[in-house]
């Protein structure tokens, strides 16, 4: 019979379950019983009849019967399973995957044992490998850390059966051997650490100090299981405090956030300070080139008309002096006043209202300290503006 | 041969039989074994495998020889600073001598594990009582179990039981305990997460404040260079022109004025209150002489 199904869900697998109670003499009644029957079956259902023929028919029926309990004897291991025969309840070998013979009961009989198969344990939760669900267990999942605070976590254990024979003798129930010993293996090297280190960078030492744990307990049993490996599946704060640590991990995000939008404001401060500075300095030197250009222009112009005027000085004057007048005059609007005539002076005030720059009520003498056109001081930049403000305030 | 005799061979084959199997017994692997002729232990302790003994009167008993387990259901121990912890333990223990077994509990499990359980109840109160909460769940709990074990193992061989282990599976808080360990748990939190805020606030702040540093800098560098610039283009420009124009200053001053006035009244909106008597208009009055 099969005997080693472990990770179930704790059914009776031992087979003195159901051969007999525990600490009971096997069930050689029953045997004893059947050959009773058996017996009685041969004898008592006789009643006459001829001698010889009789025997005859007896033995052959004995040897019938001896040769099918010879028959049942034979026993199959299969493929990663240990065969393991008892002879009158001793161990007396094992035997590998094939077709095998032991002798007949009550003489020998045979424990097969999986030594191939790796069975799972789980710690703090169960799956369900029907519907593939998870179910928690917080009482086996909550456990204290060495700072006292509470962490939640889940293991998985891997196993398998190394030594059949100590497998099947030295432990009572070692499923749920092994799962108390992981328990308390677990909590033991979780008990170890600090919270902080658990839920971070300690998750596989915590399981590999578990799992080394956990070999030493079921070697002192000499249980004959190998435990292959003992994984972390989860290591989080409890539920009631997830919250706050969700929080927490949060704040971290948000400084890194509150970081990344200064920087961005940054680099898009000091780069528009950058261009705006350039732009001042491109200004600059525009305006250092054009004043330049316009001096020399100026000069240029001013130097030839005056070279023609120390020939014939008051003719030029007079012509240019008139040419300036018909400018002026023409250019604009022209208000006649009488003196001798005019004692009340009428003039209409919306012509009069104010028009911006250049407008002006009388011939205007503006202190022009700067040699700069006219034209010039109005477009200028604002930066520009102040410092010109600047330096007429200075000069 | 009648039926009579048949009969009676038969019943004495019978037993025959009955008598061989109850001149035999078998010990298990998994078992010890004790035989009792009435009610006194012959035998004890045999080997796994086929034995004889006096068929009828001779009784076989057997025992679990495997290492059983006594699983202690969860109870409250006090620690050294008066607090309660819930510890769930198990011992592992196996029949060791199975006559002093049968002797002192009958070799009845049940009694086997009662008596455990007060000597290891015991034990654990002695062991709790000198150590402090922090001490159990960390840097003890080994220590702990090694001392239960060997104070178990000794206690329990008057029942010819060996004690393998005693392991404490589990050390936890009362319920209403672990509710204040959650609160400290989360105040913990929020301090950090309420840190890391305000640092991530001070860093941007810092940021912030560098940039804005940089800008006024970068500013006021480029405003420096451009006046610097801007004075330079000035110097040059009055350099040319008091070349040009200090040549014949007296024309200048005449020149330029009309410069300005012509630059200075080029607007329909520029109004002027005109004299007729100006030397501009002589002509108006009274044509050439």
């Amino acid at each position: 019979m099969a005997w080693n199904v472990p990770g179930g869900s704790g059914g009776d697998k031992d087979p003195w379950g159901q051969r007999r109670k525990p600490g009971q003499a096997p069930d050689l009644d029953q045997i004893v019983r059947n050959i009773q029957q058996r017996l009685s079956g041969l004898f008592g259902g006789r009643r006459g009849g001829g001698g010889g023929a009789r025997g005859f028919g007896i033995g052959l029926i004995l040897l019938v019967i001896v040769g099918v309990w010879l028959l049942s004897g034979i026993y199959i291991v299969q493929q990663g399973e240990r065969g393991v025969v008892l002879r009158f309840g001793e161990k007396h070998r094992v035997t590998d995957a094939g077709l095998r013979w032991h002798f007949p009961y009550p003489i020998e009989w045979v424990e097969k044992v999986n030594v191939e198969k790796v069975s799972t344990i789980e710690i703090g939760y169960r799956s369900n490998p029907r519907t593939g669900g998870r179910s928690k267990v917080p009482k086996e999942a909550l456990m204290l850390t060495e700072d006292e605070n509470i962490i939640d976590v889940e293991f998985a254990v891997q196993y398998k059966i190394k030594d059949a024979g100590d497998f099947l003798f030295n432990v009572r129930d070692p499923e749920v051997t092994i799962a108390a010993a992981t328990e308390s293996a677990v909590r033991e090297s979780v008990g170890k650490s600090t919270l902080d280190f658990a839920l971070t960078e300690g998750r596989e030492q915590l399981a590999q100090n578990a799992r080394e744990l956990l070999q030493q307990i079921l070697d002192r049993y000499e249980s004959g299981i190998d435990i292959l490996a003992v994984e972390t599946q989860r290591a989080q704060p409890p539920d009631e405090v997830k919250p706050a640590f969700d929080d927490a991990v949060k704040a971290r995000e948000d400084e890194q956030r509150l970081k990344n939008e200064a920087e961005a404001y940054a680099n898009d401060v000091i780069p528009r300070a950058r261009g705006a500075a350039a732009r001042l300095i491109q200004e600059a030197e525009g305006y250092k080139a054009s004043v330049i250009a316009r001096a020399e222009g100026d000069a240029r112009r001013f130097t030839q008309i005056a070279t023609e005027y120390v020939k014939a000085p008051a003719v030029t004057r007079e012509r240019l002096y008139i040419e300036t007048m018909e400018q002026v005059l023409s250019n604009s609007t022209k208000v006649f006043v009488d003196q001798k005539t005019g004692n009340l002076l009428y003039l209409p005030i919306d012509r009069l209202a104010p028009r911006g720059d250049g407008a002006t009520a009388a011939m205007p003498t503006p202190p022009t300290s700067e040699a700069d056109s006219g034209a010039a001081g109005r477009d200028a930049a604002a930066a520009r503006g102040r410092a010109d403000a600047r330096r007429r305030g200075g000069g | 041969m009648t039926q009579t005799k048949l009969i009676a061979i038969g019943i004495v084959a019978l037993l025959a039989i009955v008598t061989m199997l109850s001149a035999f017994y078998s010990v298990d692997e998994r078992e010890k074994v004790i035989v009792v002729r009435f009610g006194q232990i012959l035998r004890h302790d045999d080997m796994p495998g086929l034995h004889i003994k006096t068929p009828f009167i001779d009784d076989a008993r057997y025992f679990d020889s495997r290492i059983l387990t006594m699983d202690a259901d969860p109870q409250p121990f006090l620690t050294r600073e008066k607090k309660y912890v819930i510890v769930d333990s198990f011992v592992k223990w196996r029949v060791l001598d199975a006559r002093q077994y049968y002797l002192t509990v009958g070799g009845q499990e049940t009694e086997a594990r009662r008596r455990l359980e007060q000597v290891v109840n015991s034990g654990l109160r002695d062991e709790f009582g000198k150590r402090d909460v922090q001490s159990v769940i960390s840097t003890e709990r080994g220590k702990i179990m090694q001392v239960l074990t060997e104070y178990a193992d000794r206690e329990a061989r008057r029942f010819g039981i060996h004690v393998l282990d005693v392991r404490l599976q589990r050390v936890d808080l009362p319920d209403e305990v672990s509710q204040s360990v959650f609160q400290r748990m989360k105040a913990e939190r929020s301090r950090i997460a309420n840190e890391l805020r305000a640092q991530g606030e001070e860093a941007a702040e810092k940021i912030r404040a560098n940039a804005e540093r940089q800008r006024e800098v970068l500013l006021a560098d480029a405003y420096r260079q451009a006046e610097r610039i801007r004075g330079e283009g000035d110097g040059r420009a009055t350099t040319v022109y008091a070349e040009s124009f200090g040549r014949y200053p007296e024309f200048f001053a005449y020149y330029r004025s009309l410069n300005a006035y012509k630059e200075s009244f080029k607007n329909k909106d520029d109004i002027m209150i005109v004299d007729p008597s100006s030397d501009f208009f002589k002509y108006m009055k009274k044509p050439a002489r």
